[in-house]
């Protein structure tokens, strides 16, 4: 199967807007279409053409060569096919994503996967602060989907996270799952200090928080049979990238009791 | 009406005649395959016929740790319904007072099918506000805190309106205890068949019913015809050594499964009914204007 790549020619120098880089937004074009879209708009705006070169054949599948924290908004809107980057991205990468697949081999800045209702995003390397989550204007952040972070999360992961599932094989930032309504953060080495501020319904699990908030409340050893079914349906979601099945018994850390207190941070170790 | 002899059992040349119903699959989990089907069998009870029980219930098949969502030993259920309204109150009943109840169980859809109910749509409530609900992929999943950690229940279940209902094997034999045992075996053999249950005790029915009654406020009563008891005294379908009847009720998800099922049946009640006393196979049908299913004993012949 071909693939429609675009190549940095030189590292940008202001940030670019990405998002109409998506197998559906750039089906049908020509190659002359596709490097006059705009990355940037305005008297100063950048078209694809000035960036990058264009080579390949459109079909469900977009490369980016190239890695830049000015490439901004990498797959968002992505509903359906997929975009890989070869190196780091910027801010709101996935944001808004429906489907498909987005890998980054590199870092992601912030606001990965906000607002996201579904697919599936691979960042091999660290994600910044408010993955999956909102920014001003946005009533909820992630709203589905599946992300996985080979690296470090940022603080502030899963604010106002609604559905969906973000997976870090590092470790989360402070404030995780900050005012989050729902959903699951799951890391497998641990939270930063005080996750789930104003938590009010929603998953963490991991096998330690640096420090626990007063506003949670320690339920002990639960067994609760979600488990299985979030580690056999995530297995299923990513396959040979899925992390290693959750134990069978955790402890329980339930709250924001500041708020509803119906969410929990599940303790795996 | 000719009949044909295999393996000295004669078959009828007759049909069963089948009805449309409604239908929805179920999958129970729990710690061990024991309480699986303790839990279903428990929220099976009581399914034998629509017109007296609601549903007719039953269990499909046992499913191994690798075929349920949460990796432990399920089993599949099977409820039949006239309608899909007709089938919310069974639901939640049975859901309510039988599989929330059960130590250690788990509750999930069984069905794919593009028609969804709610599942989870009473049960979720015990939660007192508690509950919670996870999302996984294209499934929701209701948690509800109960005494022995947390019953999971799917939001939705799917339900199909193509399923069939009815279709059957009437035995007749000179030996009742032989006559069970054959019967025993194809209600085995049928069990092997997927996506449909046999909703009688056991599989078996003893009580064949004949539409109305001289009773008023009766709708059915017993089939006399087929009642080796009376077979001096009224227009009977008995044959003169006939001793007892049985039947055999097959509802299924699709009618391609009920006649699979009728199909194994017939099998074993010629390979095994003859040494068991079985002598006739026939088949219960209202002269085939009531159900859109009919089921010829002749187009199933091994």
């Amino acid at each position: 199967m071909s693939t429609l790549s675009f190549t940095l020619r030189a590292a940008p120098t202001q940030a670019l807007n990405l998002s109409s880089l998506i197998p559906s937004k750039l089906a049908g074009l020509s190659t002359g279409d596709i490097e006059r879209l705009e990355l940037v708009e305005g008297p100063h705006g950048v078209r694809v053409g000035d960036v990058f070169a264009v080579a390949g054949t459109m079909t469900d599948r977009v490369a980016i060569s190239g890695a830049s924290q000015f490439l901004d908004y990498v797959g968002a809107g992505l509903d359906g096919g997929s975009v890989t980057v070869e190196g780091r991205v910027g801010n709101y990468a996935g944001r808004g994503m429906k489907a498909g697949r987005l890998d980054i081999a590199g870092d992601a800045g912030a606001y990965l996967a906000s607002t996201a209702k579904g697919g599936i995003i691979h960042v091999k390397g660290s994600a910044g602060d408010f993955l999956g989550g909102t920014r001003p204007g946005d009533k909820f952040g992630m709203l589905g989907g599946t992300v996985l972070v080979d690296g470090n999360v940022g603080e502030r992961a899963g604010e106002r996270m609604r559905r969906g599932t973000v997976i870090a094989r590092g470790k989360f930032g402070a404030a995780a799952g900050s005012r989050m309504v729902g959903g699951t953060l799951w890391t497998e080495a641990g939270f930063g200090p005080r996750p789930g501020p104003l938590l009010r319904r929603g998953t963490l699990i991991g096998p330690s928080v640096d420090e626990v908030l007063p506003t949670f409340g320690d339920c002990g050893r639960i067994d609760p049979v979600i488990l299985r079914i979030i580690s056999r349906a995530i297995a299923e979601i990513l396959g040979p990238l899925a992390p290693k099945a959750l134990p069978p018994t955790v402890r329980k850390l339930g709250g924001d009791m500041a708020t509803i207190g119906k969410g929990e941070i599940l303790l795996t170790a | 009406m000719s009949a044909t002899t295999i393996n000295g059992v004669v078959i009828d040349d007759t049909f069963a005649e089948a009805f449309g119903m409604s239908a929805l699959g179920l999958v129970i989990t729990a710690d061990t395959p024991k309480w699986a089907n303790i839990c279903a069998t428990v929220m099976t009870g009581f399914g034998t016929s629509v017109i007296g029980a609601g549903a007719e219930c039953g269990i499909d098949r046992e499913l191994s740790p690798d075929e349920t969502p949460d990796g432990r030993p399920g089993v599949r259920v099977l409820m039949f319904g006239f309608s899909p309204d007709a089938l919310v109150p069974q639901l939640r009943n049975r859901v309510g007072q039988c599989v929330l109840t059960s130590p250690g169980s788990a509750c999930y859809n069984g069905l794919d099918s593009a028609t969804t109910m709610g599942l989870a749509a009473g049960p979720r409530f015990f939660g007192d506000g508690w509950q919670t609900a996870k999302k996984i992929g294209n499934r929701r999943f209701w948690r509800v805190p109960v005494m022995d950690g947390e019953f999971v229940i799917e939001d939705k279940c799917g339900v199909t309106t193509d399923a069939v209902g009815g279709g059957n094997l009437l035995m007749l034999g000179r030996d009742r205890a032989g006559l069970l045992e054959a019967a025993e075996a194809a209600v085995a053999a049928i069990a092997k068949v997927d996506d449909v249950i046999t909703p009688f005790p056991g599989g078996i029915v003893r009580s064949g019913s004949k539409v109305g009654s001289k009773y008023k406020g009766a709708i059915a009563s017993t089939n006399d015809a087929f009642c080796p008891t009376l077979k001096g005294v009224v227009t009977t379908e008995c044959s003169p050594d006939t001793i007892s009847v049985l039947e055999i009720v097959i509802d299924g998800l699709t009618s391609k499964a009920v006649a699979e099922s009728m199909r194994v049946g017939l099998k074993t009640l010629i390979e095994v009914g003859p040494s068991k006393g079985l002598t006739r196979v026939s088949a219960g049908n209202y002269g085939g204007k009531l159900g859109q299913h009919h089921y010829h004993l002749k187009d199933l012949l091994p």
